[in-house]
């Protein structure tokens, strides 16, 4: 199947219009299996990503990128210390 | 949807902020290049969308963030076929489904647009939030 989502990259463009990930702590709530992540994530200082979604994760996960930390677990069982992210992102899930 | 926006207040750094992306509510089209064959029928997602623009707001109301940036893009999702396009959204999207009406004229727009995909347009905000008081 020849599905290609936001091939202009007006998602990215927005996202960063309004924040930098350069060499920040973040952490993206609903990441799936990174459709985005991997397109920021070489700019951060570390990403935890998180989703409740096993399989999708697991496809994130699988891309082997050294700064990103996958978790399959939602929001509201994620466990980090306080004030140890820059950048929350909720990327379509909240 | 407010619990998780407190959560992620805890976890934040002082100088840190909160992004977040979800469609407005409007419904999305389905395009042959310009022109809009019909929309998506999108089950509960207007309602979704509508929750996450109430929670935002009830932590502003609450006193927890400030609003610091709001913008708004558009995002397409691209089939080489209606068909394809149609399987991707009955599959991806949360009970969503297209009609064989919109599918109908989605194809007879492919047919007298040589070279042209049919494509999902959605309306997407992007709020940045900031920790109150800093």
């Amino acid at each position: 199947m020849a599905i290609e989502e936001d091939p202009e990259e007006h998602e990215l463009d927005a996202l960063y219009a309004v924040v930098s990930f350069a060499g920040r702590r973040v952490l993206e709530v609903g990441c799936g299996d990174g459709r985005l992540t991997l397109r920021y994530a070489h700019a951060a200082a570390s990403v935890v990503a998180i989703d409740p979604d096993e399989e999708s994760v697991a496809a994130l996960a699988a891309e082997g990128l050294p700064n990103v930390e996958t978790r399959a677990v939602g929001v509201e069982r994620v466990e980090l210390a306080p004030r140890s992210i820059d950048v929350v992102l909720f990327a379509w899930s909240l | 949807m407010v619990d998780a926006l407190r959560r992620a207040h805890r976890m934040l750094a002082a100088d840190g902020v909160v992004v977040d992306l979800h469609p407005t509510a409007a419904e999305s089209a389905i395009e042959v290049g310009a022109e809009e064959t019909g929309y998506v029928e999108a089950g509960d997602a207007i309602e979704r969308h509508a929750a996450a623009d109430t929670a935002l707001a009830a932590v502003l109301e609450s006193g927890l963030f400030v609003v610091d940036q709001v913008v708004a893009f558009t995002f397409y999702t691209y089939g080489d076929t209606i068909d394809e396009l149609r399987e991707y959204i009955e599959e991806n999207w949360n009970d969503a489904r297209l009609d064989d009406e919109t599918v109908a004229r989605t194809r007879d727009a492919l047919r007298r647009t040589p070279g042209a995909r049919s494509r999902t347009r959605e309306r997407v905000v992007v709020t940045t939030l900031r920790p109150a008081g800093v």
